[in-house]
């Protein structure tokens, strides 16, 4: 579904991408793993078109999608649900979940998600002319995550989900990305949390300065000595 | 006491169109973070455009505004897509220098078009003033303050309650994100400015025929315009309505009860005390643009 080649991008004279390949089949969940730093959120803004790639393809669906505008690579199917929840703060809920759907022009078929959105997330419809910026960071992320599947997205990126947030939010977090995913979407995710993501991913790359290093099934990288001394503690 | 209501009358009319001009300038500030030294001359602008309008045009008076508000908004879309679009992203300084310079050519293209000598817009309503309660207004100022008041709730009704609106509040709020969320956010800037424009011609359309048209009449509008912003806090919209009625205020009960030859120092009073004792404004909240 998403293949990337020898993708290359970098901020000024710095590269933070140095020649990135992965593959997303339809229906997987993939992860990202690796250090701050290591390009992992920059190859999901590459992939969304916040930032230009200098060298390399990203095709979707056959399509090459590298350096196209954000709006036109949401249109194809592409949500990125950004690092730091990124919700309009001083916007209601309600807005926050029409800004994801920004694009679309079917207005019937949008109400239905909302509705779908306010039931799959109850704490969402009681705050639903709340702003945003009031919410705790749970709740926070439940509308990140609402918002980035009010597109109706194909491909849904997600870019260290359970960051600052408490363990068993993050439990609850990481199982309703296991529940998109299981309801017929594609996922790649983005975790610095990397127990937890390789034990949800069905393959999982390794990312270190700007570079794929490793890549497998999730409990092939769990076993990995690399992996378990740098990543999972020992 | 008729007196007292007699300048409350007048304050309510000029603080119309401060507030036309505030609400231009701080929401291009705000979505843009432009300081837009062009606002001056595009409010002479909208009071020439409805001068050139109800005189050479021949156009009615009721025509004539909304051609100069539209003339506003294109001449802000044809400043933004020229001169700041392809600045994006350089210095402040830069950006600063050249909408300067925008200004300065639009004042002297005014001054070498239309010469130096102030013009009077011909006003289609009846000389003599209603009167109310020992309280007098001209019909025309009357419609000012109208005009005013519906341009004003047109802008929170845009804002607010429209898709361009909600876009403009998202982009303001975190720019990448609404990119995310499928907005053409260059589009939402030129759109922002055409707009924030249109309201400073608008503005000099409405105040145009109270007094008279000539080509520096937008130097002592942009002063008062930022002392307006200052005042209710930079970016925010209901801020910057009640800064220009309270600015408006200030003027005319300045100019009514201390002396009228301090009317127009009262923006620039302000512009001190907001800064000596509340640099955000007085109005600053959390909540911007909307």
């Amino acid at each position: 579904m998403l293949e990337i080649r020898d993708l290359e991008c970098g901020y000024g004279p710095v590269a933070a991408l140095k020649g990135i390949s992965l593959d997303v089949g339809e229906g997987e969940l993939v992860a990202l793993i690796g250090a701050n730093g290591a390009g992992k959120s920059t190859t999901l803004r590459t992939i969304s078109g916040l930032v230009k790639p200098r060298a390399g393809t990203i095709r979707f669906r056959r399509e090459d999608i590298a350096g196209a505008d954000p709006a036109r690579i949401l249109s194809l199917g592409i949500a990125h649900c950004p690092e730091g929840r990124r919700v309009f703060p001083y916007m209601s809920v309600a807005d926050n979940l029409a800004m994801g759907a920004y694009l679309r022009k079917d207005p019937i078929q949008v109400r239905e998600d909302y509705d779908r959105v306010y039931s799959d997330f109850p704490r969402l419809a009681e705050r639903r002319h709340q702003s945003a910026g009031t919410l705790s960071g749970g709740e926070q992320q439940m509308l990140a995550i609402g918002r980035a599947l009010m597109s109706r997205p194909k491909l849904v990126m997600f870019d260290e989900p359970s960051l600052g947030l408490a363990p068993t939010i993050v439990e609850q977090t990481l199982r309703i990305i296991k529940a998109i995913r299981d309801g017929g979407a594609t996922v790649l995710l983005v975790e610095q949390n990397a127990f937890a993501a390789l034990e949800l991913c069905d393959h999982a790359y390794l990312i270190e300065t700007g570079r794929v290093v490793k890549r497998g099934l999730g409990p092939e990288l769990i076993a990995d000595p690399h992996v378990r001394e740098a990543y999972l503690g020992g | 006491m008729d007196q007292f209501l007699q300048h409350l009358v007048n304050a309510m009319v000029l603080g119309g169109a401060y507030a036309l001009l505030g609400i231009g300038l701080t929401l291009i500030f705000g979505i843009m973070n432009v300081v837009n030294f062009t606002h001056g001359a595009l409010y002479t602008f909208g009071a020439y455009a409805m001068y050139l309008a109800s005189t050479a045009l021949g156009m009615n008076f009721f025509l004539a505004l909304p051609f100069a508000i539209v003339a506003g908004l294109a001449l802000g879309a044809l400043l933004e897509l020229t001169l700041l679009r392809p600045l994006r992203g350089a210095d402040i300084d830069t950006t600063m220098l050249v909408m300067i310079g925008a200004g300065i050519i639009l004042q002297s293209g005014t001054l070498w078009i239309f010469g130096g000598v102030a013009k009077a817009i011909p006003s289609p309503f009846p000389d003599a003033p209603l009167q109310f309660a020992g309280v007098s207004i001209s019909w025309l100022r009357l419609f000012v303050l109208l005009a005013a008041a519906a341009l004003i709730a047109l802008a929170y009704a845009m804002i607010n309650g429209t898709r361009l609106g909600r876009a403009m509040r998202a982009t303001f709020q975190d720019a990448d994100t609404a990119a995310l969320m499928g907005v053409n956010v260059r589009l939402i800037y030129t759109a922002t400015f055409a707009l924030g424009s249109s309201f400073a011609a608008a503005a000099g359309a409405l105040l145009g025929p109270v007094y008279v048209v000539f080509p520096q009449m937008g130097d002592l509008a942009a002063v008062k315009a930022f002392a307006i912003v200052i005042l209710g806090g930079l970016g925010s919209i209901a801020g910057a309505t009640i800064g220009g009625f309270v600015l408006a205020l200030a003027e005319e009960f300045g100019a009514g009860y201390v002396s009228s030859g301090y009317r127009d120092a009262m923006g620039f009073l302000i512009i001190i005390a907001v800064l000596l004792m509340k640099p955000t404004g007085l109005f600053a909240r959390a909540e911007r643009v909307g």
